[in-house]
């Protein structure tokens, strides 16, 4: 019973948020009226009061009549000086015909000190606050739901450890290692699929396991029909814009993403508590199924949801890691780079993340972009301590390496790449491979074994060199002697030139010297 | 007011724009601005404009109807803006506010009121101090909590974070854009053209745009300018100081771009016409000039060059020493040293660059440590300089040099390096051990 009372009031904060708009807009007087009467039976909401008094107090008109406190009360509303630039001047109109006609029609005119009354634009101002404040009350509200889906979601877990040691099997670690052993049992494929149906959709899941949430939703819908009724004309469709963020209503986990036209509407977005649990929902399927445009799309949703909400926290910052991350993976650069972008942002917030890492996978994709600007800013935005950590110190080594030219150094450090940032080098590691190439071509007379290209360009083998050297049009530079084959590098010319600039030229990088 | 309509009286007796454009300077001692907001309010302000301006601006110069209009408007709006510079709670956005509806006047005044083009420096005047109460304006707001931008509502997948620290100042951008515009598209003869007024907000707009570290929007402008070139005076015909402004933003634009060449073109012309007692501008100049010198022509600055000025000393004095003598290590720490100062002017990247030549200077060294060749006989009695030079002995030049362990395959990447890049002339034998430099130029430009 009591269980049922709490989703009682969880149907009511909806109820009030959808009122909302309406609190700070000040449109038809009808609306009020109504609030008014809703407020006045549900007393949770102190703030409500006030507006309450001011709509029910409707008594037959008197003839007006100006004195002269009045006149310089409506003059000072209209000094420049006094002027608030959100507060639009028809609101501020309205409400000072509200005011001064309350005040006659409440037979105060006279008695209410008219130089100490608060100007128009400052009631709307502080009534917007208000209901600022009121809105924060009962965003606060779920928090019975949220206890409540905590107690079934799996614990939260770091998503991401780097400081796990890496297989020395592989260079490169993956997104997926989402920490096997922290995670809860991972749930039998019998189940997968049932799991991600009832979790998209409320109604089951609430069959099964929780029944007053069934409740709570049926009564939302009975509510929907209600107003889509005859009640219709005085439901705002979405919340005028600049009046700060929305705060989202959506119950369900996933959410395919679409790009906005327009203000979200609530019903759409999803709150920050069940953006929590699709994040888990989505790591536990990316780790599954490994379906990238799939998981991409989610938390592209993911992401609007947070950003409409404007929600800034450490939970937004672990979004953004855990994307960044999958499309590093999947050498998905233009979404890894929109990630890293806000996870720059977020850093600089003072918010809590893999700062280290990302800030070292933020230097290695501007060397791969050959954005000298960017590459700029990345360092000035490094500390002294930072630029001593493993990972930012050698994607620092990276950089300076190629800008001068000592691939010796650059394939060395390819071959001992921190956390995903081999992903990156893989990127250029070809480009620059060329570029040693066009070095070794010219500088070494009259030839090299093979095996040194191998060793210098960090070739797996001497086959791949040789396949290298062979996709390029360089069978003739390819000699066998007794036992070794050797690289003709003083015949080669400018045959490796082409291809390197067409390979710099792609992300354009000019003025090599 | 009336004091200001007499001046504008005055201005416009003259045709003196720049005479014209103080009037609508934000720059007064508080009193004046006192006076001037005191001497009308917001029900008689248009009227007192109108009246003063009728009276004190008559017999042939008197304002057509149309033009008087316009210029109530354009008083009308500098009055607001006084307004909220005088109001203590008002803040730098709502200042920034009325400054963009004084421009919006007095462009409106361009473009329905026949403003004549000799007023332009009145665009200047506006345009500056727009630029100026942006930035106060992004300063306030982001020194503030950051609740205040949380209220903004957003409809992007992602936000803005650039934006949102430099909201204000882009806003700015794009008023100084319709600067830009009416400047550019004006089709009334030369003598009359408000394409006078090009350079000055080119300079303004680059400016800006280098502010919000947006420097690439800045080629936008170029482009548009030299489409328009065509029937546009010519640069050397505008004022010095313009002129100048323009070609540090072009140079250090092209260098931004890595393109050297030009860019040292630029700067140099830049340099060249700087007003010599402009200490900061050519100090500026020269921040650029200097990199560009040294990856063109691997030249460095003198001394006497940088004596008078201690902050390019500081910058510049430690690194040339370094490259002109082959220290390795001593560059490594010179920038180091600098480093935080370098990536704020954005000239790191480049002057790391400075190290190939410090390196060339350090082999060139062990080239002439490596003396001569046995004399033979029948050879003219003219030294040969030894050319086979040993790997080994570069390695040790090397490691000594930079105050690290470098392993032969290392070097010889470097050794590479100058090859390819033409700093030394030469081939590396691998089976040998040993490189063979060039018996004649075996560094380039360097007199061996």
């Amino acid at each position: 019973m009591t269980n049922t009372s709490t989703w009682q009031h969880v149907g009511d904060s909806g109820g009030a948020d959808q009122r909302h708009p309406q609190t700070t807009a000040f449109t038809a007087v009808p609306v009020r009226q109504s609030f008014a009467a809703h407020a006045a039976v549900n007393p949770p909401h102190p703030t409500n009061n006030q507006s309450a008094s001011m709509a029910a107090t409707t008594e037959p008109k008197k003839k007006i009549d100006w004195p002269e406190s009045v006149r310089s009360y409506v003059q000072r509303s209209f000094l420049p000086a006094n002027m608030i630039s959100e507060v639009k001047r028809d609101e501020m109109e309205a409400k000072l015909k509200e005011t001064i006609s309350k005040a006659n029609d409440t037979g105060v005119m006279y008695t209410i000190n008219w130089e100490t009354m608060e100007l128009p634009q400052q009631m709307i101002q502080n009534e917007r606050k208000q209901a600022l404040a009121l809105q924060q009350i009962v965003g606060q509200y779920p928090l019975a739901s949220q206890q409540f889906a905590q107690s079934f979601a799996p614990p939260a877990i770091p998503a991401w450890q780097p400081s796990v040691p890496v297989a020395k099997s592989s260079r490169k670690r993956k997104s997926s290692d989402l920490d096997e052993k922290k995670l809860p049992s991972p749930i039998p494929p019998w189940r997968s699929g049932q799991a991600g149906q009832s979790l998209a959709n409320r109604t089951t899941f609430a069959d099964q396991e929780a029944a007053p949430k069934h409740s709570a939703k049926s009564q939302k819908e009975k509510r929907q029909k209600y107003d889509g009724g005859y009640k219709s004309t005085y439901r705002i469709p979405s919340p005028p814009p600049n009046d700060g963020p929305v705060k989202g209503t959506c119950e369900n986990l996933e959410k395919r993403y679409l790009r906005l036209t327009a203000a979200p509407k609530p019903e759409l977005v999803r709150p920050e508590r069940i953006l929590r649990q699709t994040l888990e929902l989505l790591k536990r399927k990316w780790k599954q199924d490994q379906n990238y445009s799939y998981i991409c799309d989610q938390f592209k949703s993911m992401r609007q949801d947070l950003t409409v909400q404007a929600i800034k926290n450490d939970f937004t910052v672990e979004v953004y890691e855990i994307h960044a991350r999958i499309a590093l993976e999947k050498g998905d650069l233009g979404e890894y780079n929109q990630c890293q972008t806000q996870l720059k942002a977020l850093y600089q917030l003072g918010l809590k993340g893999k700062k280290i890492e990302f800030k070292a996978y933020r230097i290695l994709y501007f060397i791969h972009t050959a954005n000298r600007s960017a590459l700029n800013d990345a360092l000035a935005d490094l500390t002294p301590t930072e630029k001593k950590e493993r990972a930012i110190k050698h994607a620092l080594d990276v950089r300076s390496a190629l800008a001068l030219g000592n691939y010796h150094r650059f394939f060395r450090l390819y071959n001992d790449t921190p956390n995903m940032g081999a992903y990156l080098l893989d990127k250029f590691v070809r480009r620059e491979r060329l570029a040693a190439l066009c070095n070794i071509s010219k500088a070494y007379k009259p030839s090299v074994p093979l095996r040194f290209i191998a060793e210098e360009l960090y070739f797996e083998s001497d086959v791949e060199a040789a396949q290298f050297v062979l996709d390029l049009n360089g069978e003739s530079l390819l000699e066998e002697r007794q036992d070794t084959i050797v690289f003709l590098s003083g015949k080669a010319g400018q045959l490796f030139e082409g291809p390197k600039k067409e390979a710099f030229s792609k992300v354009d990088i000019k003025g090599q010297i | 007011m009336d004091a200001l309509c007499a001046e504008f009286a005055g201005a416009r007796a003259d045709e003196n724009g720049y005479d014209l454009a103080r009037t609508l300077s934000p720059d007064f001692p508080n009193d004046t601005l006192r006076a001037i907001w005191q001497s009308c309010n917001a029900h008689d302000v248009k009227s007192v404009v109108k009246r003063e301006l009728s009276k004190n601006v008559t017999g042939m110069q008197r304002l057509s109807h149309q033009e008087l209009a316009g210029w109530v408007e354009v008083y009308h709006a500098y009055w607001k803006a006084v307004g909220e510079l005088l109001a203590v709670q008002s803040s730098w956005t709502k200042v920034f506010g009325a400054w963009t509806e004084l421009l919006t006047a007095l462009l409106r005044g361009y473009n329905a009121h026949g403003f004549e083009a000799w007023t332009i420096p009145c665009l200047y005047v506006t345009g500056k101090y727009l630029r100026t109460f942006a930035i106060k304006a992004d300063d306030e707001r982001n020194s503030g909590s950051l609740t205040d931008n949380k209220a903004a509502a957003n409809f992007q997948d992602d936000f803005n974070p650039e934006s949102e620290q430099n909201a204000t100042l882009e806003d700015c951008a794009r008023q100084l854009n319709k600067i830009f515009n009416i400047c550019l598209n004006d089709r009334a003869p030369l003598d009359l053209s408000r394409k006078w007024g090009i350079y000055y907000v080119t300079n303004l707009l680059f400016k800006t745009y280098f502010k919000f570290n947006s420097a690439s929007l800045s080629k936008n402008v170029l482009k548009a300018l030299s489409v328009g070139r065509g029937d546009m005076p010519d640069l050397a015909a505008f004022p010095k100081s313009q002129q100048v402004t323009f070609k540090y933003y072009e140079g250090v634009l092209c260098f931004l771009e890595e393109n050297y060449v030009e860019a040292e073109k630029y700067l140099t012309e830049a340099w060249n016409n700087c007003y010599k007692g402009h200490m900061k501008n050519k100090e500026l100049i020269l921040t650029y000039l200097i990199p560009c010198h040294l990856l063109t022509t691997h030249t460095l600055p003198s001394q006497k060059l940088l004596e008078p000025y201690p902050g390019l000393q500081k910058l510049f004095g430690p690194l040339a020493q370094s490259i002109k003598r082959g220290k390795l290590h001593a560059f490594d720490l010179a920038l180091q040293d600098s480093e935080d100062e370098f990536v704020k002017r954005r000239i790191y990247l480049t002057l790391e660059r400075g190290r190939d030549i410090a390196l060339r200077n350090l082999l060139r060294k062990v080239f002439i440590a490596g003396g001569f060749e046995e004399p033979k006989e029948g050879d003219g009695g003219k030294p040969v300089r030894r050319t086979r030079i040993p790997i080994a002995e570069f390695t040790a030049a090397i490691s000594l040099g930079s105050q690290e362990t470098l392993d032969d395959d290392e070097v010889e990447c470097l050794l590479a390096n100058m090859i390819y890049k033409g700093l030394m002339k030469g081939y590396i034998a691998r089976d040998r051990g040993i490189v063979v430099l060039s018996k004649t130029g075996a560094f380039p430009g360097t007199g061996l």
